[in-house]
């Protein structure tokens, strides 16, 4: 009677245990179904991923009607494949702001202006790509422009001081080229780890415009002119076999085996997001704003934007939307661009405390308000546009072909691009 | 006693949808998998689309377009090139590397199946494990040509090898072609070699006498499968011109030497999102490779021998 009690309590204790767990689980099932879930497909990953993870994480704290479910996607060919069907695997989205006009031109991006944005805040450099024919698609939530960075160890060898006019810069990189014996480069003073940037940045440096009213205009005597004297400073004097023999023993981009890291290049146009990975490796090192031609071009560079877009395919527009404004929202931004040590989207962030830790990265954050810094004009053939450009400066690195005659080139391509 | 023969039964409606219902699977993969899109990428050949828009009829506007497009003539000769240059390489590798493979070695097995190794690693791991390998500064290739005091090439950066290192990497896999080669020596009657040496007959002779035409038709096979492998190379000119520095992805390599047609192809279809020019391309390639095919099949009966005739 006895072992027929306890098996008979024991029963109703796992019967209301298990009750218990159902109806909890009902519970949690019911509170997740009540929420809108919004899939916020990024391409980004590591470190910038965790920095967006955490957002994520702050944004759902605080919905009761909203949860974001991130997805670190870095395939570009993936995230347009997705935007080409009925429903679509995400509902918000990130990339340049190179790929908008054209991505609106498709179709593919919401209009945003009915979420009511505050724009006045974004850079002008900024906004210019993101707004087609009038209408907002693309919202920034980093901006990037290219300044001279350089490594101060070498240039104090070579007694060195950072240059501040075109014709400095040219005598810094003859200073700071060494070639050994047998020919061979041993150290370059000016630089690519990105040969398009750095070449598109001297064009501006030399009063040029590669993108001028909307329309290609590679054959900028001032864009011709800077990618000409890349090749008469930098490559010409050690050869162009020499050069790219050197150049092919560059390591991975920021890794241990980076060619600036390693003291291969003393002087580079980079971006802001190198004030972080400088430091960290422990580099001495400096920057300085981009020396022009004239001094009206000290200080010439062009913006990049990393954007946030909702793909028109969205099955869930009015969650998207929210979380969207919270994204670009001061406190998010401010976050996620100095985690990522990216400038931000906004100007009022321009002058923030929080980029203090940062070293020398105010002169990535005073170009934000620089007149000589360019943004591009929305076009259809960026996408194009930009691997003809890479073929060019590939043949003029290669001593196959002066600038002109290369530029030249693609001048006569550009008839057949999108417009 | 003669047994009855079954009577045949006589297809009735019933047994014909049974048999299709059976086939049905490839019946229907067939029909959306392949018919739909090849009749799909003909129809916007013909047409302006990228994907997202309605497609709009053009004619032939995007043929048109590629006889004045440089670029496609330049991915277009560089994919000759790896062709013509590649397959006869690929073949003659193979049928050396047989007849070593074909000796009384110790060890035989293990040596077949080394060979064979590189054509299980995937393409895109071959592609950055060669990055290294060609490295005009670090890389193993050039410390050996260094040995041997031999000039040391810029791979991966200069325009004149950019294509030649394309072809290297595609060469790694050749002991896939070493192994049918291999059953196909085994398969020569060895008495035709022994009565050749009796004759007197030296190896160069017993080669270009027995082994080549009694291998004949493996090796149309071969040349043909190589030619379309080669005129659709995609992977490992995609991964050797990732840029060294940066690695960002130009796909073109020096001086556009690595910039394949199927990549050229992909960049029109996915990046410039013209995808009717992109399809037009697709049909360009299919009859290039066509026309190339059947003039290898016509010129077979001069140089393909089949004992069975």
């Amino acid at each position: 009677m006895e072992r027929k009690a306890q098996a008979r309590a024991a029963h109703a204790a796992m019967s209301t245990a298990l009750g218990a767990v159902m109806l909890l689980g009902g519970a949690l099932g019911a509170s997740a179904q009540d929420k809108t879930e919004v899939t916020f497909s990024y391409l980004w990953g590591g470190a910038e991923g965790a920095a967006l993870e955490q957002i994520i994480t702050d944004f759902n704290a605080s919905q009761d009607k909203i949860v974001v479910k991130g997805v670190s996607s870095p395939d570009m060919t993936k995230q347009l494949a997705s935007m080409s069907s009925a429903k679509g695997a995400f509902d918000i989205s990130d990339n340049f702001a190179s790929n908008i006009a054209s991505w609106a031109n498709q179709g593919i991006l919401l209009p945003l202006d009915e979420f009511g944005l505050d724009t006045a805040d974004f850079p002008e450099s900024a906004m210019k790509q993101l707004v087609v024919d009038g209408v907002l698609y693309s919202v920034p939530i980093a901006t990037h422009n290219f300044q001279l960075v350089y490594n101060k160890k070498l240039l104090d060898e070579a007694g060195v001081t950072p240059p501040t006019s075109m014709a400095e810069l040219a005598d810094a990189i003859k200073k700071l080229t060494k070639v050994d014996a047998e020919g061979n480069v041993t150290q370059l003073g000016l630089g690519l780890t990105d040969i398009s940037a750095g070449l598109k940045t001297l064009g501006y440096a030399h009063g040029g415009d590669w993108n001028r009213d909307g329309k290609p205009t590679p054959t900028d005597p001032g864009f011709v002119e800077g990618v000409q004297f890349y090749f008469d400073n930098v490559v010409a004097p050690v050869t162009p076999a020499a050069y790219n023999k050197f150049v092919a023993g560059f390591g991975p981009y920021m890794s241990d085996q980076d060619s600036f890291k390693q003291g291969k290049i003393a002087m580079v146009f980079e971006g802001e997001w190198r004030a972080k990975f400088n430091t960290e490796a422990g580099m001495d090192w400096g920057v300085v704003q981009v020396p022009g031609k004239t001094p009206e071009l000290n200080g010439s560079t062009w913006a990049d934007v990393s954007t946030i877009f909702i793909p028109t395919n969205t099955q869930n527009k009015e969650a998207a939307g929210e979380f969207l404004k919270y994204l670009i929202s001061p406190p998010a931004m401010e976050k996620f661009s100095h985690v990522l040590a990216n400038l931000p989207g906004r100007l009022s962030l321009v002058d923030s405390a929080t980029y203090d830790d940062l070293p020398n990265f105010k002169v990535w954050l005073d170009a934000l308000k620089n007149p000589n810094t360019h943004g591009l004009p929305p076009a259809l053939y960026m996408a194009e546009y930009n691997a003809d450009l890479a073929s060019a400066f590939d043949s003029v690195l290669q001593g196959a072909q002066t600038a002109e005659a290369a530029l030249q080139g693609v001048a006569d391509r550009t008839g057949s691009y999108s417009q | 006693m003669q047994s009855a023969r079954p009577k045949p039964s006589e297809p009735t409606g019933r047994a014909l949808l049974k048999g299709l219902a059976f086939a049905s699977p490839f019946i229907i993969g067939f029909l959306v998998l392949y018919l739909w899109p090849i009749l799909a990428s003909g129809y916007y050949s013909l047409t302006d689309f990228s994907l997202f828009k309605a497609p709009k009829w053009v004619g032939l506007a995007n043929y048109e377009r590629m006889i004045s497009d440089a670029k496609f003539w330049k991915s277009l000769y560089n994919t000759l090139f790896f062709t013509f240059v590649g397959v006869p390489v690929d073949i003659a590798i193979s049928i050396a590397g047989a007849h070593i493979l074909n000796q009384k070695l110790k060890g035989q097995p293990l040596w077949r199946a080394l060979v064979y190794l590189p054509s299980i690693v995937p393409a895109v791991a071959a592609g950055f494990l060669w990055r290294w390998l060609l490295n005009a500064q670090y890389g193993f290739v050039n410390e050996i040509l260094r040995w041997f005091r031999i000039p040391q090439p810029n791979w991966l950066l200069d325009a004149s090898w950019g294509g030649i290192s394309v072809i290297v990497l595609m060469l790694w896999t050749v002991g896939g072609t070493m192994l049918i080669y291999l059953a196909a020596l085994k398969n020569v009657p060895q008495e035709l070699y022994e009565a050749a040496e009796l004759d007197g007959a030296g190896p160069l002779r017993r080669f270009w006498h027995i082994t080549w035409p009694m291998i004949s038709p493996v090796t149309l096979f071969q040349v043909i499968v190589l030619i379309i492998a080669f005129l659709q190379v995609f992977t490992q000119p995609f991964v050797l011109s990732k840029d060294p520095g940066l690695g960002t992805q130009t796909a073109t390599g020096p001086g556009d030497s690595m910039l394949s047609y199927s990549i050229y192809l992909f960049q029109n279809g996915f990046t410039f999102l013209k995808m009717g020019y992109a399809s037009a391309m697709a049909w360009v390639l299919l009859f290039v490779t066509l026309a190339i095919t059947l003039l290898i099949l016509w010129s077979a009966k001069k140089w393909v021998f089949y004992d069975n005739r």
